[in-house]
């Protein structure tokens, strides 16, 4: 080997790499799609908590959000007192304005006037507050504009969730009050939570009408779910013909910010909202969609684990083989482990690549839910940590899987490599036994399912953590549509949630549909010598088409019925003691559905099955048997 | 139609197959004509490519012919469906390969009885059937043996008996020693001439002169078609002595 | 048949002409059913004419040769050892058939290929019967090991029709 120069054995690594994966190109593509499917999945996780991880305080870094905001008018004390709003005072207004003055306090803008009202956009319709900015640019509390531009006379800004809740865009016509308006930009803020969670500042309520049915009026007077837009002061004032009937806000920066809430506790006379307690309510809703995709990425990577290692263990027992093939011709081990590595990694680096191409498009579909939520800085790009992980990860697989058979192969020596095959099929001798008494199709079915348990208990594993997905799923589907009625949450806000629940479903789903070809596909190709035999001795193809298709469906079938107890149940209960959310509340799937979740499985997966399955029933008998004399 | 002893268990007539397109054209099969009778065993010799197993995938329905017909006891067998085909494979006809192709998870007597469950034999009748066989190969103490357990020349035997398990009008061996030494090639040798003996129809490709010795009639093939027939039946034992000079 | 073999059968003890034949046909089996007893008394003859061996009256004093007794003498016995130490083989006379096949392609007197195929009919018949033979023989008679060496040889002489065959075949697709 030393005769080689260091570029002419790199080539050579890379020919025969690249020869052998062209050689199976089927399951150099299918190994491909899984590492791929695993990489998009860690990208969408770790764009996620990129995104989602904090918002709430880049928001507040982004936006110099404030620590504290005073308000003159006192948040209702409870939502659902009826009662007129306090009008503002010249007094209170004084007060208000002093508290820049307060010791710990080192920065304010405002006061602002704010003014309620009632916005109406394409037929949509509104309470707000209108808070009056100034056109500059603010010390404290700067929104930050996500399209369109700042506040001018005529122009209104919406709170970015408002907007979207409302489906306005910038350009659009709205009206305030009567009065026309055109919408010039979407912002984010920090001084409040994001609709529908917005603090009253005008005595107002959020959510459901408590005892009342949906769509009740809320009593006179008392807002209702406001949005929060910006003007400029002029038009507060243009709005309301009663300077007295203007609140004010004002924000505050803090020589100790950690120390927020015990400033607004020390100072009375004025309604404060410490920079806590906004975060509190602001992401709310963010941790339980959050938990969601948690919830969602670990059934991911859990499915792409079992994915992975069907195919990668299937490889690596015709590698182990190879690897003897290539010692015998001369081939030191290094070069054999240089070849094997070779190849992996050329799957990896593409598999990474793609992985995280498609994770950053998908991403925008998760975090526009996000970005709903938590007030969100914008759509959230691939970080250099995150590519790296995503990377190394593959490369990862990559070195395991060289690693074994290289191991291996070198271990059971050239000649144990070469002898028989490398993975000699199980023998399960009572299933054998048993087989006997069955039907063709069965017999046959049994005994493919036989010769490879591992791969059974993967098929299992992998279909009950869907199925155990989907459970849970239903479970919080059913919840959320109970929402309205029972209050909790907005209808803004079981839009968002369903929206997340929908693309965790369709992840969890389409890699799961990916699951049951691979390991079909693995299946047949393992089986492809024993089916033709079969054939030869008198099984028609379509009883071993029937049996390849039943050696899945029946582990589908045990997989959704563990999917549903105990595993659906459990991974309830567990998703419920890490929330510490009350699982009572949250109604068991009636037993129809969950009949029909295990019946969808199971045709699925046939479905699915079917046609490799096929293909597998009809080779042609000789030239396999043939094949196989080589 | 005559006395159904006439009608011969196996005909073929201008069967043809071919692989390949213009220039890469390559006729396997050509024209062949072959009529086996009843308990006849027929010996296909042969160089290496000249088409002997292919001609044997088409004489037992594993392949289809591009030309030509296949009748197996008097039914042709080249133009049915799949399923048909495998229910023929199933009842009337018995392999045995070269490389043995046993299920390597199962036990030799399971690989004999696979044949009979597949016909849909009941599990026991199959069993039966099966140690009988592994009794008349002589491996009935072998029986829950795996086939990794097993010298070349008892894989070779079990199958055979796999092959006879439904009591096949026929039995089509590819090159049945080509796998073993002679030890073990007479071991399977003096087998095929157990079942020769007991009336059994047998077609065998071989290379090995001494497997085709045991049959009655030996075809030579060469470039896909028949080129030589020589029946072998009525031999001399009298000339046996000219062999060591005994006799001038 | 070679005097050395006769005369080496007798090398154990005095022995009578018929036990001579016996133990030809043990040691031969069904193919000592194909030798010719004229042969080896004829053979017995010349060996007693050169003196290698000496043959003693039987007691009744007849004259059939199957009733004397014969017995090596030091010359015959000479001779014997001399015949165990020899290393000459049978030689098959394969340049024959091959110059055959020459001539008859080269003359157009006959194809090859078909002088091939007819050769190898008669040795397939041979093999037969002698495979045959064989398998009626019981285990470890003395008389299977020969018909063995004959299966071989047959088996031998047949591979190489084989490879004229090969050889032939080329031939004729390459002119
Ligand atoms: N699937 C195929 N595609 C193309 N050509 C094929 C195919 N199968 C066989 N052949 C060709 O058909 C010819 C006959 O092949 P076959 O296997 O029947 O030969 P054989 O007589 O059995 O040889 P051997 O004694 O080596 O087993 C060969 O030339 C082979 O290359
Ligand atoms: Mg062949």
């Amino acid at each position: 080997m030393d005769r080689f120069p260091l570029a002419g054995r790199l080539l050579l690594v890379g020919r025969l790499a690249v020869r052998d994966l062209r050689r199976r190109r089927a399951e150099a593509a299918l190994l491909l799609l899984a590492i791929m499917t695993a990489t998009t999945t860690l990208t969408l996780g770790l764009v996620l908590r990129d995104a989602a991880g904090d918002p709430y305080r880049s928001t507040r870094a982004a936006t110099s959000g404030p620590d504290v905001v005073a308000s003159t008018v006192r948040v209702a004390e409870s939502a659902g007192v009826p009662g007129p709003g306090k009008p503002a005072r010249s007094t209170e207004l004084t007060e208000l304005a002093e508290l820049a003055g307060a010791p710990g306090v080192v920065g304010h803008s405002g006061p602002y006037p704010v003014t309620a009202a009632r916005l109406q956009a394409s037929g949509r319709t509104s309470d707000v507050q209108a808070v009056g900015r100034d056109a500059g640019p603010a010390s404290v509390d700067r929104p930050e504009v996500l399209r369109g531009g700042w506040v001018r006379d005529g122009g209104v800004v919406l709170e970015a969730a408002f907007a979207g809740a409302l489906d306005v865009r910038v350009g659009d016509p709205v009206t305030l009050d009567g009065r026309s308006f055109e919408v010039v930009g979407v912002a984010v803020t920090a001084a409040m939570p994001p609709y529908p969670k917005a603090s009253c500042i005008f005595p107002c309520m959020n959510g459901a009408v408590p005892g009342g049915e949906a769509g009740a009026e809320p009593p006179p007077g008392l807002l209702r779910n406001p949005g929060l837009v910006w003007l400029t002061r002029t038009d507060v004032r243009n709005l309301t013909p009663d300077p007295d009937s203007l609140a004010y806000v004002m924000n505050l920066k803090l020589a100790d910010p950690d120390g927020a809430q015990a400033f607004s506790d020390a100072n009375h006379g004025v309604a404060m909202q410490s920079w806590q307690s906004i975060l509190e309510d602001a992401t709310e809703l963010a941790g339980d969609s959050q938990i969601l995709l948690l919830i969602g990425a670990w059934l991911l990577g859990l499915l792409a684990t079992a994915s992975l290692s069907v195919l990668v263990g299937g490889r690596m027992a015709a590698q182990t083989r190879r690897v003897g093939l290539l010692k015998a011709v001369g081939g030191t081990p290094g070069l054999v482990a240089a070849v094997l590595l070779a190849e992996y990694v050329l799957v990896a680096v593409a598999a990474a690549a793609a992985g995280l191409a498609a994770g950053s498009l998908a991403a925008p579909l998760l975090t526009e839910s996000g970005a709903g939520l938590v007030g969100g800085t914008g759509t959230p790009s691939i970080t250099v940590p995150t590519a790296g992980l995503v990377t190394a990860v593959a490369l990862g697989v990559a070195v395991v899987a060289t690693a074994v058979p290289a191991v291996r192969a070198a271990r059971t020596g050239t000649v144990g490599a070469l002898a028989d095959s490398a993975r000699p099929p199980r023998r399960v001798g009572w299933l054998v036994a048993l087989s006997a008494r069955l039907p063709v199709p069965l017999l046959l079915a049994l005994r493919v399912a036989a010769r490879r348990p591992r791969r059974v208990v993967l098929g299992v594993a992998s279909i009950a953590i869907t199925v155990s997905g989907i459970y849970v799923l239903l479970v919080l589907n059913a919840f959320l549509a109970g929402q309205p009625l029972s209050g909790g949450y907005g209808d803004a806000q079981v839009e968002v949630l369903r929206r997340a629940l929908l693309v965790v479903t369709a992840t969890l789903l389409s890699l799961a549909a990916v699951n049951a070809v691979v390991i079909t596909w693995a299946t047949v190709l393992d089986n492809r010598h024993s089916s033709a035999l079969a054939r030869a001795l008198g099984a028609t193809p379509r009883e071993v088409s029937t049996a390849l298709a039943i050696a899945q469906v029946l582990p589908a079938l045990a997989g959704a019925v563990l999917g549903v107890f105990p595993g659906g149940y459990a991974l309830f209960a567990a998703v419920n003691a890490t929330t510490g959310g009350d699982g009572g509340r949250a109604p068991l799937p009636p037993l129809w559905q969950l009949l029909a979740v295990v019946l969808t499985t199971v045709l699925a997966v046939a479905a699915l099955t079917a046609v490799p399955a096929r293909l597998g029933g009809r080779r042609p008998v000789a030239e396999t048997l043939r094949a196989g004399l080589t | 139609m005559s006395d159904a002893a006439d009608i011969p268990v196996l005909r073929a007539r201008g069967l043809r197959k071919e692989y390949g397109k213009e220039e890469g054209l390559v006729r396997a099969v050509d024209e062949v004509d072959l009529d086996i009778g009843a308990g006849e065993t027929v010996a296909i010799m042969g160089p290496s490519g000249c088409g002997k197993s292919t001609l044997l995938h088409l004489l037992g329905g594993l392949d289809r012919p591009s030309g030509g017909q296949v009748r197996l006891n008097g039914r042709r067998i080249d133009d049915i469906g799949e399923k048909a085909l495998a229910q023929l494979r199933r009842t009337d006809i018995g392999f045995v390969f070269q490389a043995f192709h046993l299920m390597e998870e199962l036990t030799a007597v399971e690989n004999v009885e696979l044949p009979a469950l597949l016909a849909g034999r009941s599990p026991r009748a199959a069993r039966r059937r099966a140690e009988e066989l592994l009794e008349r190969v002589g491996l009935a103490g072998r029986a829950r043996f795996l086939p990794s357990a097993l010298s070349g020349g008892q894989r070779q035997r079990v199958a055979v008996a796999r092959a006879l398990s439904n009591e096949p009008s026929v039995v089509l061996a590819d090159e049945p020693t080509g796998n073993l030494d002679s030890a073990a090639t007479l071991d399977v040798l003096q087998l095929f001439e157990g079942l020769h003996g007991s009336g059994q129809t047998l077609v065998i490709v071989t290379h090995d002169a001494r497997i085709a010795a045991t049959a009655d009639r030996m075809i030579s093939m060469r470039d896909g078609a028949f080129v030589d027939e020589t029946w072998l039946t009525g031999g001399t034992t009298g000339r046996l002595g000219a062999l060591i000079g005994l006799e001038d | 048949m070679q005097q050395e073999v006769v005369l080496a059968m007798l090398a154990k003890e005095p022995t009578h002409g018929y036990q001579l034949r016996t133990r030809l046909r043990d040691a031969l089996g069904p193919l000592g059913d194909a030798m010719n007893a004229g042969h080896v008394y004829v053979t017995l003859t010349r060996l007693e004419k050169a003196g290698l061996i000496a043959v003693e009256r039987s007691a009744d004093g007849t004259e059939r040769s199957d009733r004397k007794v014969y017995t090596l003498t030091p010359d015959g016995q000479q001779r014997v050892a001399e015949w165990i130490a020899e290393v000459s083989w049978p030689k098959p006379d394969l340049a024959e058939f091959h110059l055959k096949l020459i001539a008859a392609a080269a003359a157009g007197l006959a194809d090859p290929l078909t002088i091939v195929d007819t050769q190898r009919r008669e040795l397939l018949h041979r093999l037969r019967d002698a495979q045959r033979t064989a398998m009626a023989e019981p285990d470890h008679s003395d008389a299977a090991l020969l018909l063995e060496g004959i299966v071989l040889r047959l088996q031998a002489d047949l591979r190489w029709l084989e490879a004229c065959e090969k050889n032939w075949t080329h031939r004729r697709s390459g002119s």
